[in-house]
């Protein structure tokens, strides 16, 4: 009798969940094009911000009040691992260094590793890549420092300071689009002045596009590369 | 080995560091241009210290000729070497003798030894194990002479040629 009785109620409520979402989908145009926000963005790109490259349009300039969340993201992760690592006096410990074709390759390749990390965020309205991928490029060449000398450091106090600045950088380009536009992250350089209205596709364009992304590159290298160190130190017992 | 002077090696980084630019962005673009010539002035100021310690020295055209010369010579051994190792596989005997040799090298700066050591491992059949001091290890598929000098001879005397007037 009981599992009859429950039977039956999961048969009712089953019917009443699919009633719902029948009702639901019922009201979704099958075989249309639903994509209205994404033909926005195509069709009015190039007019609005100046950028060729529509996703990083939608990333750093109709979204960019997200991608500076996501910075602040990165910028809590790496205090958390900061803070997990934390010990009193903290100092790398490798004790072989690199092989010579590693140190040697090292030294050749870091201007190279930095120059194409910043090829990337600099081309980041034109190009696919942009700040984020720029930016760990950057680290990696710091990363190789790491792995090819037992005894490098990164300038700590240096970068501590060219991150912070990078950070504020950031919302001061928002404040002062709040100030000219009226709202924050208003594209002021290419809504405003109109600057490089006549150079669509070619490297000045893109209004804030550029500087932005020249910011998040450099906050994300720094930042990445404080990661890495951290990760790298062990803990020395006096 | 002596050190150039700062201006000579930052100015050698830069200009290097540019070229690399023209390369990354195709395109002789006013706009490309200006911004690639900051960014190589900005990058060379980090990183000169580490990248060159001959500056401008490496410029000079002998060395340049001698580089350039390298491409195609290189690229030849490269094609011989792979053509030797496919007649060693396909070989019905497959007549190989492998065996690890001892090689001495005449180069002296690091850059000269990295490119040795990465010519011997692109050419098909020989693969550097260990670099120490002036000794290679290398790997060889067919070992004709085992003797150090004998080794030298037919591995990396053929690159040196080359890569002592590059590298030094």
């Amino acid at each position: 009798m009981v599992s009859l009785l429950k039977r039956s109620l999961a048969i009712i409520s089953i019917l009443v969940i699919g009633y719902w979402l029948a009702q639901g989908l019922a009201g979704v145009p099958f075989g249309e094009d639903k994509m209205l926000v994404g033909h926005y963005y195509l069709q009015h790109v190039k007019e609005q911000t100046g950028a060729v490259n529509a996703v990083t349009a939608v990333v750093v300039n109709y979204r960019g009040l997200d991608t500076l969340g996501e910075v602040t993201v990165l910028f809590i992760a790496s205090t958390g691992v900061a803070a997990l690592l934390w010990r009193k006096k903290r100092e790398r410990t490798a004790k072989v260094g690199g092989s010579p074709v590693l140190t040697v390759g090292t030294k050749f390749l870091v201007p190279f590793v930095m120059l194409f990390g910043a090829y990337i965020f600099i081309h980041g309205h034109l190009t696919p890549g942009g700040g984020f991928p720029g930016g760990a490029t950057i680290a990696t060449a710091f990363l190789l420092l790491y792995m090819a000398f037992t005894i490098y450091e990164i300038p700590h106090k240096a970068f501590e300071k060219v991150e912070g600045l990078a950070g504020m950088g950031y919302v001061l380009v928002g404040l002062i689009g709040l100030a000219i536009g009226g709202y924050f992250l208003f594209d002021w350089i290419w809504q405003d002045w109109q600057w490089g209205v006549d150079n669509i596709g070619r490297l000045f364009s893109g209004g804030f596009i550029p500087i932005i992304y020249t910011i998040i590159g450099i906050k994300v290298g720094t930042e990445l590369s404080g990661i890495v160190d951290n990760m790298l130190k062990e803990e020395v017992r006096e | 080995m002596e050190e150039a002077s700062k201006v000579s090696r930052y100015l050698y980084t830069a200009i290097v560091l540019f070229l690399i630019w023209l390369f990354l962005t195709a395109s002789l673009d006013p706009q490309e241009l200006a911004i690639g010539a900051v960014m190589s002035i900005v990058v060379a100021a980090f990183s000169y210290e580490l990248f060159t310690t001959r500056g401008l020295g490496n410029l000079h055209p002998r060395r340049v000729a001698y580089a350039i010369a390298y491409i195609p010579y290189f690229l030849w051994a490269m094609i011989m070497a792979n053509l030797d190792v496919a007649y060693r596989v396909l070989h019905p005997k497959r007549p190989i003798n492998p065996g690890i040799v001892e090689c001495k090298t005449v180069l002296e700066t690091g850059a000269g030894k990295l490119a040795l050591a990465n010519s011997i491992t692109l050419t098909p059949g020989t693969i550097t194990l260990d670099i120490d001091g002036d000794k290679y290890f290398i790997h060889w598929i067919d070992v004709k002479d085992s003797s150090v000098e004998g080794a030298s001879q037919n591995i990396t005397r053929p690159f040196e040629k080359f890569l002592k007037v590059i590298f030094g």
